[in-house]
């Protein structure tokens, strides 16, 4: 079951949407489990919140063996800098654990044209699959047309897909089939 | 000395520099070490426990695979032989980070060497022999979409490089994902200030076996029970053979002038033909097939005849043509 937490108030039809397409994604339940607080401790001086604090300081979540929670708020985000700098973060995920974030603070506004809400959404849920993707093993695809691609790359076209390649399909379905539960 | 396992119990080791951080000896090894095991992952040393095996009173080194949990067990005396190494250092590690971001050559495209290599590269390269396959199996997918068995290799490599980094630097692995694939696939307007990058892992070269000239002679035809008499054929082409060596032969004795001279002189009547015609063209066709060694040198001497034979051809047709004229 993939439970999803808004720390930012989202739209009810965008959050159906989202539904809708992770179910499609990984062939489990989701469900919307209500709004929480932006914890304190992974507030930044430069408004931008610690992925890593937040997922780990983040309210707790009743789930079950195998729940996957996926957080979402409208702040930006931060990651610790790496040998060569901090790379951008639209999200971020504990690989094969329980916990993921997205951010919707990257994503290109979402307007008021059906078309740009359109594509709002479909960004939203690509974010979406590719934090719970990390839960479930699935690491970075070279193929632009995954939702594993890293979401900053040059290759990514401007409407990107939202769904994953054959290859990161067959390996999510797999350790799904091999989950607990 | 390192490099991957024996393909074949003749074959000659290449000695080559240690991979930074490879343990030779198991005494070096103390419990809650941790340690690389090539393409398992991470590990933590447990302890070394004595178990009986088959009858035989075996010390082992036990270990536990960070990821999931799992046991493996190696005999203390194998340790020095499977490339266990420890963590990458942080020094390693920013070595890895300006290889990866450093712009790459073309990637080899013969599959069957860049496989060979890739596993070899896993198995014995170090932290930086598993960069390396990542990038290399990244350009080519730059290029064409890897196959099956490639995009496990790489979704291999690509755990274990992951992980590696994730415990070296103390951090989360998606986020060490993320520094990966940052410096793979930096976004737009992000230059770095790259470090010349560490020496690429130097692999051990593998000679090809040769099969002796026996072997490639033989071809067993005698076993299938084909009544075909190449005898005739082959002793044809063997004495043809034998008969161009001698004439060199005898070239190279009468020195540099007198080849000349028979080189002036092909056309000439005094010169005896090189070859007989051989019996058939069927049995020409067979002894090709048969013995494909010897085809280029027919082929060079028929080459070689050519010109003498042409004529007469080319003065026949018109005669053919007169006597069709005249009817």
């Amino acid at each position: 079951m993939i439970r999803i937490v808004t720390l930012d108030r989202i739209d009810p039809t965008d959050m159906a949407f989202l539904i809708g397409t992770l179910y499609r994604a990984f062939g489990v339940g989701t469900e919307h489990a209500g709004d929480r607080p932006v914890p304190r401790e992974a507030e930044r001086p430069d408004a931008r919140l610690d992925a890593v604090a937040l997922l780990r300081e983040a309210d707790p979540v009743r789930t079950f063996a195998d729940d996957k929670v996926l957080y979402i708020t409208s702040a930006p985000l931060a990651l610790p800098q790496g040998p060569l700098g901090e790379p951008p973060c639209w999200g971020f995920a504990d690989f094969g654990g329980e916990r993921a974030v997205i951010s919707t603070s990257k994503i290109p506004a979402r307007g008021v044209s059906e078309a740009s809400i359109e594509a709002w959404r479909r960004r939203l849920a690509r974010e979406a699959t590719h934090a719970i993707g990390h839960t479930w093993d699935l690491h970075h695809c070279y193929d632009p047309r995954c939702a594993m691609h890293p979401s900053w790359s040059q290759g990514l076209p401007a409407d990107p897909e939202i769904d994953l390649c054959s290859f990161c399909r067959e390996k999510s379905e797999h350790k799904i089939r091999l989950a607990k539960t | 000395m390192r490099g991957p396992p024996h393909r074949h119990p003749d074959e000659q080791r290449e000695e080559l520099p240690a991979v930074e951080g490879v343990i030779l000896d198991a005494a070096e090894l103390r419990a809650g070490d941790r340690v690389v095991y090539p393409n398992q992952g991470v590990c933590a040393v447990v302890g070394v426990e004595e178990k009986d095996i088959a009858g035989q009173k075996l010390q082992l080194v036990r270990m536990q695979r960070e990821e999931d949990g799992a046991a493996v067990l190696v005999p203390k005396n194998k340790v020095p032989a499977i490339g266990l190494r420890r963590v990458a250092t942080g020094e390693q590690m920013e070595g890895v980070f300006h290889y990866l971001a450093a712009s790459f050559d073309d990637p080899e495209l013969d599959w069957k060497v860049r496989h060979r290599d890739n596993a070899d590269r896993l198995v014995a390269g170090g932290v930086l022999g598993v960069a390396e396959v990542v990038k290399g199996l990244h350009s080519l997918s730059r290029i064409r979409p890897l196959p099956t068995k490639e995009r496990e290799q790489y979704d291999n490599a690509r755990h274990l490089l992951v992980h590696e980094i994730a415990v070296s630097l103390g951090v989360p692995p998606v986020l060490a994902e993320d520094y990966v694939d940052y410096a793979l696939m930096p976004p737009a307007g992000v230059k770095f200030e790259l470090k010349p990058p560490p020496k690429p892992v130097l692999l051990p070269s593998r000679p090809k076996r040769r099969r002796p000239a026996a072997e490639e002679e033989d071809l067993g035809l005698s076993d299938l029970g084909l009544d075909v008499d190449l005898s005739g054929a082959l002793e044809g082409a063997a004495g043809e053979r034998e008969g161009a060596e001698t004439e060199e032969a005898e070239e190279a004795a009468e020195g540099p002038g007198a080849a000349r001279e028979t080189a002036k002189g092909e056309g000439g009547e005094k010169r005896p033909p090189r070859r007989a015609r051989p019996p058939a063209a069927k049995a020409r066709k067979r002894a090709r097939i048969a013995a494909p060694a010897k085809a280029p040198r027919k082929r060079a001497a028929a080459k070689k005849h050519a010109p003498r034979k042409a004529p007469a051809r080319k003065a026949a047709k018109p005669a053919a043509k007169r006597r069709g004229k005249r009817k």
